[in-house]
C-alpha cells in the first residue's frame, strides 16, 4: 500500500512507466493501475479523510497534483504514440494495393440506366413517357402506321406472328405507341415510348431478335422539319455529353412523309475511326413528319395539326457508350457482365 | 442493288464527279449507298502483253513457249497450254507476284524443264466468264504494259444501294431511274434514249389471253433471225460490273434491259412456246412447273402462270420454265414484257422462297407504261448487235391497264411551313420538273405526277413536299426549337412504381437486374414443369422450340441460376417484365398483358446453427416486405392455394395481399421456395427462393397515405419473453397473444430466437421475443412489466403452451 511519504517516488515511477509505455494497451493498463477505482492514486485520495486534519491539506494537494501529472503524462504519451503510428504509415507501412472489401450493392441493367437517362432528358423537355404492349395487334404495328397487308415494307421487318391470321404480332417497333398515344391524348402533346421490340433474325454479335427502342412523337400546330432537327440535336448533345452534329438524309418509313434517316457525327473521333467506318457519321435513327394517313388513323386532323416522330435503338447507344462488342450480353443474364454497370 | 458508275455514264454526263461523290449525292438526296467498290480490282494487276514469239515446247506437244513483251523492255518467257495462243496477239498477262481470284498467286515455275515467268490468262481465270477453251485475246489496240482493266474498259466502280431505302421507288430499280435522280441533283440533262419500237412486219402476232386479275398488261413480241452466242465486251463488262454473270447474248440483253430500265422481261424460245397462243392464268391446285433452275415447283391457286395454250411455261413475275428457255439452237424468240400485280408476285415468291431480280422489281408496283418501252429497248439493243434480226409482226399488247399518273395540288406555303425552309415557288417548280413532274404555276401549284412515280410512291401533297425537301437538301434546313406552354408533365404511376422497385432491389437488397427473352424455350419450359400452361405462341419461331411467349418472367430467371452459380455462390437476380395470358383475350384479340417483377435468390443452404431466419425464403420475404411497404401499410401474408406453378415448393409458398381501391383483394406478391425436384432438373443445388410481384396489383391499391406516427413522449419498457408452444401454433398467433397481453401498450414485437429441442420437448417449439411496451400518457414502471408477464403467462396457456422462465 502506497503512502503519502512515497509521493515523490510514486511520481517518478509512475511518470517513467507512462513515458516508456509501448502502446495503447499498456497505457490503458497504467490508467487502470493508477487512476481508476482501487488504483494507486485513487486509493491515496480515499485515504485523505482518515488523516489527521492538519495533514489533510498537504496530502490533498500532493495527491491531486500526482493525479494531474499522471493524467497529463498519459495524454501526452497517447499523442506521441499516435504521431509515431501516423509517421510509420506515412512512411509506407500502409499497403494501398490490398484488396477492398467487396461492394455491397446490386445493379441496374445498362439498358435500364440509359432508358432512364433518355426519359429524364425528354421529360425535362415536356414529354410524357408512355408504355405499350409487346404482343401487339397488327392494326397498331402495321395498318394504322400506313403499312397495309401487302406492303413490301413488311418484308423487311422480319415479323414474329402470333397467329396464322396475322392479327397479332410481337411488335417490330415502338411505333405502335404513336397510334395509342393519338387515341388517348389531345394535341398538342409530346411523348416518348421506350420498350422492347422483336425481329425474327438470327443472333450474332451485332444482331438480336429482341432489342430496345425509344419512340418519340410530337404533335402540334406548325411543327416542322427544323423542329425535328433541333430536337434530335438537343437530345443527342445531352446523351453523348458533347455538342453533336446531325445530318438528315432521305429515308423510307411508311408512317412518315417526308421520312429521314439521321446520321450522328461520330462521338469518338474527328476524322474517321472503326466505329464510324471512317465516315465520321454513324447512322443513328429513323424519323420524319407524321404521315397524314397516320394522323387520321389516330383521329387527328392533318390540316390543323402536324407532327414529327422518331425511333432509335437503345442497345446501340449503350454499346457505343461502353464500347460493348457483343449485343448478346444484354439478354444473356450473366452476372459477370451485369455487375460491371 | 448494285449500280455501275460507267453504266450511269451511258445516261448522264458525270464529268467532275467520281464514284464516291455520286455515292455521297445519292445518299444525301435519294437513297443510301452502303458502299463503293472497284469492280474486278484484280484486273489492275494484270497487264496487256504482246506475244512476240511462240514456239512449241521442246518436251511437251500441247504446250507453247512464248516470249511476251509486257512493256518493261525485257520479254518474259511464259509457258502456255492454250491451243489458241499465237505470235502477234495482245493477251492478258499475270506476272510473278500477281494474285488472281481464288487467292491464286503467280510464281516463277519450271514446266517440263522450261522456266515460266507468269501466266497468259483465260477469261475464266479472270472471272470474266465461263470460257476456258483458250486464252483471252484482247483487241489489237490495247496498249502493251497497261493494266487490262483500263485497256478493255473495265475500270469501273459498283455502288451498293440499300434495298430497304428504295422499296417505295420502283423507278429506282434500274440505272436510268438513278441517272434521272442524278440529273436532278446535279442539274444536268439526261442523255436521250429512244424507247419507240422499230417498224415491224404485218404478220399476225402470238395471241394473248389474260384470265387473271394479277396481270394488267402483257406485251408479246416475236423476234426472228436471232443467233445465240456470246455478248460483245461492252455488254459483258456492264453485267460483270453489277455482279451478273454474262451467259448468252439474248439472255444478257434481257438482263441488261431489266437492269437499265428496271422492267423485268422474259424470253421464250419461239419454237417451243406460243403456237396455240399465250394464256395468263391462275395456277390450278396440284399443278407444278419445273423452273429454269431445274427445280420442280408445286403450285397453289394463288400463283400465276404463263401458259403456252394450256401448258405452263413460266411462273409469272418470278421465273421462267425450263422447257421453254432459250437454247443454243434457238433462232426465234417470243419476248414477254408484262405488268403483274405486286402482291401476287410477292406472295408466290415468299411462299416458294424464290427471290429473283424479277420478283424483287414486280413487288414494288412497276409503271404499266414500261412494258412497251422495255420491249423497244430490248429490240433496239439486240439490233445494235445483230442488225439483221427480224420483227415479223407487231407486238400483241393485252390487258386492262390504265395510266396511273395523277395530278396533285401543292400549296407552296404549306410546303415551306412543313419543311421549315424558305423555298421559292419557282425553285419548287424547277426541282420537280427535273424529276419529270409537270408543274402548272399558281397557288396551289398543279403538279402532274409521272406514271413511274404514281404507282405507289407519290399520291398526296406530302409526297411532293418530300421530293422538294430532299432535292433542296435536308442538310440546308435550319434547326429550330419547339416552344410550348410550360406545364407539369403528368407523372406516370407505373413508371414511378417500377423505378422505386428497381432502386430498392439494386440498392440495399443487392439484387442485379437482368433482361431475358420474352420467349420460353421448350427445354426450359420442361425443366420448370410449365409444359401444361397455355401460352401465346409465335407461328414462326426464331428457332425450333422457341414458340412460347412467356406468361411470367420467373421461369426465365430460374433458367439463369445454374450458369451464374458456376461463378458465384450468391445469386440475386430480378427482372421487371411482361407476361401474356391467352385465356384472357380481349374482343380485339389481344391477350392480357401482366406486368410483374420476378426475383430469384440462390445461395448455399444455411448451416444447422444458423438463425431461424437465415434461409433464402425468410430473407427474400424481408426484401418483398420492404418493397410492399413502399405501396401499402396493410398487406397480410397467407398460405398460397394449391393451384400454383409447378416450380413452387408445395410446402413453402405464400401470398401477400391487400384490398385494392375497388375493395377487391389484390394478390400483391407470391413467394415460394423452389420445388427440390425442379431444382434438380435445373441442375441447381443451392437454397433458392423465388418471388413475383404484380405491378398491376400494386397500382390498384389505394394511396399509401401518411407514414408518420408521432414519436413516443415517455420511455418504454423492454421485456424479453420466450413462449414454448405446440408445433402447430403459428407465429402470428403468438404475436396476437402478446398484443392481447399488452392491452394496447405493445409498441413493437421482434422474434429473435426459434428453438426446438430437449429443453421444450418433442412436438413443441420455443419462440423468444423482444417486446417493447410503451404508453402515450405515462412512464411505465416495473409493475406494468410484471402485469404484462402475468397476462402473457395466461395467454400462453390458452395456446397450449407456457411462458418459459430462466
Amino acid at each position: 500500500m502506497a503512502s503519502f511519504d512515497d509521493l515523490e517516488r510514486l511520481r517518478e515511477e509512475g511518470l517513467t512507466r507512462v513515458r516508456e509505455a509501448a502502446g495503447g494497451e499498456a497505457l490503458r493498463a497504467l490508467e487502470r493501475e493508477y487512476l481508476e477505482k482501487g488504483g494507486v492514486v485513487t486509493s491515496l485520495l480515499a485515504e485523505i479523510p482518515k488523516l489527521e486534519p492538519t495533514a489533510r491539506r498537504d496530502a490533498g494537494i500532493g495527491a491531486n497534483r500526482l493525479k494531474g501529472e499522471i493524467e497529463g503524462a498519459l495524454a501526452a504519451r497517447r499523442e506521441e504514440l499516435l504521431e509515431a503510428e501516423l509517421a510509420r504509415e506515412a512512411g509506407g507501412a500502409f499497403d494501398a494495393t490490398l484488396p477492398a472489401a467487396p461492394s455491397q450493392r446490386g445493379s441496374l441493367h445498362p439498358i435500364t440506366q440509359v432508358t432512364r437517362e433518355v426519359e429524364e432528358i425528354f421529360t425535362a423537355m415536356g414529354y410524357r413517357v408512355l408504355d405499350g404492349p409487346e404482343v401487339e395487334l397488327d392494326f397498331y404495328n402495321f395498318q394504322a402506321l400506313n403499312i397495309p397487308a401487302d406492303h413490301p415494307a413488311r418484308e423487311h421487318q422480319d415479323t414474329f406472328w402470333c397467329d396464322e391470321e396475322q392479327n397479332l404480332v410481337l411488335r417490330t417497333q415502338t411505333s405502335p405507341v404513336q397510334i395509342r398515344a393519338m387515341e388517348t391524348l389531345e394535341p398538342p402533346f409530346r411523348v416518348i415510348a421506350p420498350g422492347r421490340v422483336f425481329r425474327n433474325e438470327a443472333c450474332d454479335a451485332t444482331h438480336e431478335h429482341t432489342f430496345h427502342q425509344v419512340e418519340g412523337l410530337v404533335v402540334g400546330e406548325d411543327v416542322n422539319v427544323g423542329h425535328l432537327i433541333g430536337t434530335l440535336k438537343g437530345f443527342l448533345g445531352e446523351i453523348f455529353r458533347r455538342e453533336t452534329d446531325v445530318r438528315l438524309r432521305p429515308g423510307f418509313f411508311p408512317f412518315v412523309e417526308p421520312g429521314f434517316e439521321v446520321d450522328v457525327r461520330c462521338p469518338f473521333c474527328e476524322s474517321g475511326c472503326r466505329v464510324c467506318s471512317d465516315t465520321t457519321w454513324i447512322e443513328y435513327c429513323g424519323c420524319g413528319m407524321v404521315h397524314p394517313h397516320v394522323l387520321r388513323a389516330g383521329g387527328i386532323d392533318p390540316e390543323r395539326w402536324s407532327g414529327f416522330a422518331f425511333g432509335m435503338g437503345l442497345d446501340r447507344l449503350v454499346m457505343m457508350r461502353h464500347r460493348i462488342d457483343d449485343i448478346r450480353h444484354f439478354m444473356g443474364g450473366d452476372l459477370r457482365f451485369l455487375t460491371q454497370f | 442493288m448494285l449500280l455501275s458508275y460507267r453504266w450511269l455514264e451511258r445516261h448522264i454526263d458525270l464529268t467532275g464527279t467520281d464514284a464516291e461523290e455520286v455515292a455521297r449525292l445519292l445518299t444525301l438526296h435519294t437513297a443510301e449507298v452502303e458502299g463503293v467498290e472497284r469492280v474486278l480490282p484484280h484486273l489492275d494487276d494484270v497487264v496487256v502483253g504482246f506475244v512476240v514469239e511462240r514456239q512449241k515446247h521442246p518436251d511437251a506437244d500441247k504446250l507453247s513457249l512464248c516470249r511476251v513483251d509486257v512493256g518493261t523492255g525485257e520479254n518474259l518467257s511464259i509457258v502456255c497450254g492454250a491451243p489458241n495462243v499465237d505470235a502477234g496477239q495482245k493477251v492478258a498477262v499475270a506476272r510473278v507476284g500477281t494474285v488472281l481470284p481464288g487467292d491464286f498467286k503467280i510464281k516463277k515455275s519450271k514446266i517440263r524443264g522450261q522456266e515460266s515467268h507468269g501466266m497468259i490468262c483465260s477469261v475464266r481465270e479472270l472471272e470474266l466468264g465461263d470460257e476456258h477453251d483458250g486464252i483471252w485475246v484482247l483487241a489489237e489496240d490495247a496498249e502493251v504494259g497497261t493494266p487490262v482493266s483500263g485497256a478493255v474498259g473495265l475500270l469501273d466502280w459498283a455502288l451498293e444501294i440499300d434495298n430497304k431505302a428504295i422499296t417505295h421507288r420502283p423507278d429506282l430499280w434500274g440505272h436510268r431511274g438513278m441517272a434521272r435522280e442524278l440529273a436532278a441533283i446535279l442539274d444536268r440533262e439526261l442523255h436521250p434514249l429512244d424507247l419507240t419500237l422499230p417498224e415491224t412486219g404485218g404478220a399476225a402476232g402470238a395471241p394473248v389471253r389474260i384470265e387473271t386479275e394479277g396481270c394488267t398488261r402483257y406485251v408479246a413480241l416475236e423476234v426472228g433471225n436471232v443467233r445465240t452466242g456470246g455478248s460483245p465486251p461492252w455488254l459483258r463488262h456492264l453485267l460483270l460490273s453489277v455482279g451478273q454473270r454474262p451467259i448468252e447474248l439474248t439472255v444478257d440483253v434481257s438482263n441488261f434491259v431489266m437492269l437499265d430500265l428496271g422492267q423485268p422481261n422474259h424470253l421464250f424460245d419461239r419454237a417451243r412456246v406460243g403456237g396455240e397462243g399465250i394464256v395468263v392464268r391462275d395456277a390450278r391446285a396440284g399443278e407444278s412447273l419445273t423452273t429454269l433452275d431445274g427445280m420442280e415447283r408445286k403450285l397453289e391457286t394463288a400463283d400465276m402462270l404463263i401458259c403456252s395454250g394450256d401448258e405452263p411455261v413460266a411462273l409469272a413475275g418470278v421465273m421462267g420454265g425450263e422447257a421453254s428457255m432459250v437454247a443454243d439452237e434457238t433462232t426465234a424468240l417470243l419476248l414477254e414484257v408484262a405488268s403483274f400485280h405486286a402482291a401476287t408476285v410477292r406472295r408466290t415468291s415468299a411462299r416458294l422462297g424464290l427471290r429473283t431480280d424479277a420478283s424483287a422489281r414486280f413487288e414494288k408496283s412497276l409503271d404499266p407504261n414500261l412494258p412497251i418501252q422495255a420491249a423497244a429497248h430490248l429490240v433496239r439493243t439486240l439490233a445494235a448487235i445483230q442488225p439483221d434480226i427480224e420483227l415479223p409482226s407487231p407486238p400483241t399488247d393485252a390487258g386492262p391497264w390504265t395510266d396511273p399518273s395523277v395530278e396533285l395540288e401543292l400549296r407552296p406555303e404549306r410546303l415551306r411551313k412543313l419543311l421549315g425552309a424558305p423555298i421559292e415557288d419557282t425553285e419548287i417548280a424547277r426541282m420537280l420538273g427535273k424529276l419529270d413532274f409537270v408543274v402548272v404555276p399558281g397557288d396551289p401549284l398543279r403538279v402532274r405526277v409521272p406514271s413511274f412515280r404514281a404507282t405507289k410512291d407519290v399520291s398526296i401533297e406530302e409526297d411532293l413536299i418530300e421530293e422538294v425537301g430532299r432535292l433542296y437538301g435536308l442538310t440546308r434546313i435550319a434547326e429550330a426549337e419547339l416552344t410550348a406552354a410550360v406545364r407539369p408533365v403528368p407523372r406516370d404511376a407505373r413508371r414511378d412504381a417500377v423505378r422505386a422497385i428497381q432502386d430498392r432491389l439494386a440498392g440495399g437488397a443487392r439484387f442485379h437486374e437482368v433482361l431475358t427473352y420474352s420467349f420460353l424455350p421448350e427445354e426450359l419450359c420442361t425443366e420448370v414443369g410449365a409444359e401444361s400452361e397455355t401460352c401465346v405462341e409465335v407461328v414462326n419461331p426464331v428457332s425450333e422450340g422457341w414458340q412460347r411467349v412467356r406468361r411470367s418472367v420467373v421461369p426465365s430467371l430460374l433458367g439463369l441460376l445454374q450458369r451464374n452459380l458456376r461463378n458465384t455462390d450468391d445469386v440475386r437476380l430480378f427482372e421487371v417484365g411482361k407476361g401474356y395470358l391467352p385465356e384472357h383475350t380481349d374482343e380485339r384479340g389481344q391477350p392480357r398483358e401482366v406486368h410483374e417483377v420476378g426475383m430469384v435468390w440462390a445461395a448455399p443452404a444455411p448451416g444447422k446453427r444458423a438463425r431461424f431466419d437465415a434461409d433464402r425464403l425468410s430473407e427474400l420475404k424481408g426484401v418483398v416486405e420492404e418493397l410492399l411497404a413502399e405501396f401499402t401499410a396493410t398487406f397480410t401474408w397467407s398460405a398460397a392455394s394449391d393451384e400454383r406453378p409447378r416450380w413452387s415448393h408445395p410446402g413453402r409458398r405464400l401470398v401477400a395481399s391487400s384490398p385494392g381501391r375497388d375493395g377487391t383483394q389484390q394478390e400483391l406478391a407470391f413467394l415460394s421456395g423452389l420445388d427440390p425436384r425442379i431444382a434438380r432438373s435445373l441442375g441447381v443445388a443451392a437454397d433458392v427462393a423465388v418471388a413475383r410481384l404484380s405491378i398491376d396489383a400494386l397500382l390498384a391499391l389505394p394511396d399509401r397515405g401518411s407514414r408518420y406516427t408521432s414519436l413516443p413522449k415517455f420511455p418504454g419498457v423492454k421485456i424479453d419473453v420466450a413462449l414454448a408452444v405446440p408445433e402447430e401454433r403459428r407465429a402470428a398467433e403468438l404475436v396476437h397473444a402478446i398484443e392481447r397481453a399488452g392491452k394496447g401498450l405493445v409498441a413493437d414485437v421482434e422474434l429473435f430466437d426459434l428453438y426446438r429441442g430437449e429443453q421444450v420437448g418433442e412436438g413443441r417449439k420455443s419462440l423468444a421475443y423482444h417486446v417493447l411496451l410503451q404508453s402515450e400518457t405515462k412512464t411505465l414502471s416495473d409493475k406494468d412489466g410484471q402485469k404484462f408477464l402475468a397476462r402473457i403467462e395466461q395467454e400462453a396457456e390458452k395456446l397450449g403452451g407456457e411462458l418459459r422462465k430462466e
